[in-house]
């Protein structure tokens, strides 16, 4: 029987005053004249409360970009659903970080890109460090969950425990260590972002060390790099299981990336129920169960582990979407995922990030 | 149901009636007092350690503090 999904993903607009290097935003952005207005938000939030949704993400580009922002989280909230706002912070006032909270808002989560504010400022392609710390300060006088997040890659690992403790500094109840993960702008960016194994295996220690000091203060969640993995993550749960993104202009999305997979149609929230789309859309049943698998997955004892890891890296890297993760020890294409790695070490070999380094600009204007 | 952040958990029973207690006003030993003169089958000592260790479990997820 087909599960209720439990999170919306709600990309309410790919503008954003950052230009991460990293950034996981399709490289086709959404322009602002396609935005979904705020009754269609409305109406998606609504829906999603019926069919049983759990959380909303409100992120983006950057979710404070809009205008209706307060009347959004406060659409959500009246459902019952535990708004999570995912946000660099810049530009968030007092007056509305008190107002997003009076509306429901459960949780903030801040994205850092660095304990330095110069390398902060650097991987944003924005002076944007000093504005976050200043807004860290400001959650904590509220009563609402607090996470801080920081991307990690070949450029900030080195020094991984002084960003730790920057971390630990704000105060969060939470920590979300993400490694880079290489879709959008990260995978035009690569080479300059792709740590080397000796980087990986100091930052699972480092990290080890700071669950177990900040047990029951702070809460570490950490996603880890699947190019050094020996098997794919269980991306989203499962295509269609557990997730639904909804993109600026309203279409339903499996996943961050899904848009990059040839042939897809996406169904829109303008023209359909969620509930139409997540039981009948040709996208998400491509790949739910395990009808389109190929081997090794097919026969594969651990395809109702990671059903095959990631069917967008899957597209990337090896050209075929329904081909096992090219990050799987076990898949033919896995020599591709092992270059890529084995081409970050050798320093003579190291990219020079300043020549090459593509920022994510924004979305642009008709 | 208990939502935090990027998770839910279900809670039913005496865990329920626990977190039912947690009003940001009484204090954890409030709580286990509480319990202890409502649940007069149980042995105090139990009680007081079962309460303690579902806080601790939640205090982990950093769902409660005290």
């Amino acid at each position: 029987m087909l599960p209720n999904p439990l999170a919306l993903i709600a990309e309410i607009t790919h503008r954003c005053p950052l230009h991460c290097v990293y950034c996981s935003n399709p490289l086709q952005m959404a322009g602002p004249e396609t935005e979904l207005e705020t009754a269609e938000w409305v109406r998606v939030f609504e829906q999603a409360a019926e069919m049983g949704v759990l959380h909303v993400h409100l992120t983006g580009g950057e979710p404070l970009a809009r205008a209706d922002l307060v009347e959004l989280v406060s659409s959500a909230n009246r459902k019952e659903l535990y708004t999570n706002l995912i946000t660099s912070g810049i530009g968030l006032k007092p007056e509305r970080l008190k107002a997003l909270v009076d509306a429901g808002l459960d949780h903030l989560q801040l994205s850092f890109q660095d304990s330095r504010e110069e390398a902060a400022n650097w991987i944003a392609g924005t002076k944007a460090h000093a504005h976050k710390v200043e807004l860290a300060r400001m959650v904590r006088e509220h009563r609402i969950a607090f996470t801080v997040n920081l991307v990690v890659h070949r450029q900030n690992l080195d020094h991984l425990e002084e960003m730790l403790e920057f971390l630990e500094s704000l105060h969060p109840d939470r920590m979300e260590i993400a490694h880079t993960q290489y879709y959008g702008w990260a995978l035009k960016n690569r080479a300059s972002l792709m740590p080397t194994r000796a980087q990986v295996e100091q930052a699972v220690s480092v990290i080890a060390a700071a669950e177990a000091r900040l047990r029951g203060k702070i809460r570490i969640d950490s996603v880890v790099p699947d190019y050094y993995a020996q098997y794919p993550k269980a991306c989203m749960g499962g295509w269609g299981q557990k997730l639904m993104l909804i993109d600026p202009a309203g279409r339903a999305l499996p996943c961050h990336a899904a848009d990059v997979i040839p042939g897809l149609h996406f169904d829109n929230v303008r023209d359909n129920s969620l509930k139409e789309i997540w039981r009948d859309s040709e996208a998400f049943n491509r790949f739910r169960g395990e009808e389109w698998m190929q081997e090794p997955c097919r026969s594969c004892e651990r395809r109702s582990v990671d059903f095959g890891g990631c069917r967008c890296q899957a597209l990337l890297i090896a050209g075929d979407a329904a081909a096992t993760d090219p990050a799987c020890s076990l898949s033919p294409q896995h020599e591709l995922v092992e270059l890529a790695t084995r081409q970050s070490e050798g320093s003579e070999e190291h990219p020079d990030p300043l020549k090459l380094w593509m920022y994510r600009p924004n979305p642009i204007h008709p | 149901m208990v939502l935090f952040p990027e998770g839910a958990i279900r809670v039913e029973g005496s865990g329920l009636h626990i977190l039912q207690l947690c009003d940001g006003n009484r204090t954890a030993r409030e709580i286990i007092a509480e319990l202890q003169a409502n649940y007069s089958m149980a042995s105090p000592e139990k009680i007081h350690a079962d309460v303690v260790r579902f806080l601790e479990q939640l205090r982990e997820k950093r769902i409660v503090d005290f």
